[in-house]
């Protein structure tokens, strides 16, 4: 697979990493399960840099001349 | 020309018209693989961005939540199998706390996990009973057993100090 095809899935892979998060911070916050939160955020924040890493690896290689 | 061969032109063009009508529309331009993974990536971002206002509450709830220790009653006054009613943490939040036939202190906030209506303690049962909509809880753990409610009832727990029990700390989610 080459990189730009990886940079294109692995942002679905975030994508459903991030909501799997909010549902657990949610989940969290209202059980008052402190360090289910703090864990969902921390997840939940690298995954969106990762995210964002990928969806810029993409576009270089997208509109390449 | 002949008449035919420029019929036939006439209606090639129209269908090639009928082409770039199609490549004119909006949602061929707005609507496509590009345009998909931008969006996918944007609500990457926001749901990821979602879960921070539950660190930051979290975080500011704990600045601000002190660990209560209340006393609930003189062990002498609760005998084996009876129950009382109390208040944790706040008064707003109306507890029960059981003594069981095993002798065992145990604490939960008594408001149905179903639709906030007060739990009883069944002393025959020994269950804990909310009697709107028949919601049975064990009464050593706080799960449900029975009925509608899904979620246990929050402990609170509790400390033996001196032949007086203590109200110390809640756990919402437990066991």
């Amino acid at each position: 697979m080459d990189k730009k095809r990886a940079a294109f899935f692995s942002i679905f892979l975030f994508l459903a990493v991030n909501v799997f998060a909010l549902s657990n911070a949610i989940e969290g916050y209202y059980g008052h399960e402190d360090g289910r939160v703090y864990g969902a955020v921390t997840v939940a924040l690298i995954s969106t840099l990762l995210a964002t890493v990928a969806f810029f690896i993409w576009k270089k290689a997208e509109y390449k001349k | 020309m002949s008449d035919d061969k420029k019929q036939t032109h006439h209606e090639d063009d129209k269908d090639m018209i009928k082409l770039i009508d199609n490549l004119n529309r909006k949602d061929d331009v707005h609507l496509n693989r590009r345009a998909f993974l931008k969006a996918s990536f944007g609500a990457t971002v926001a749901i990821g961005l979602a879960t921070t206002p539950f660190g930051i509450f979290t975080f500011l709830r704990d600045e601000n939540g002190e660990v209560k220790r209340v006393e609930v009653t003189d062990i002498d006054d609760l005998a084996i199998g009876e129950s009382r009613n109390f208040n944790y943490p706040t008064k707003n939040e109306p507890a029960i706390l059981v003594r069981t036939p095993d002798d065992k202190f145990v604490a939960y906030n008594n408001k149905c996990t179903h639709l906030q209506c007060p739990v009883f303690y069944e002393h025959k049962e020994n269950v804990l009973l909310c009697p709107c909509h028949k919601g049975y809880f064990n009464v050593d753990s706080g799960q449900p057993m029975a009925g509608p409610p899904q979620r246990e009832l929050p402990k609170i727990l509790l400390e033996i100090k001196d032949g007086k029990v203590y109200a110390v700390g809640r756990e919402i989610r437990h066991g």
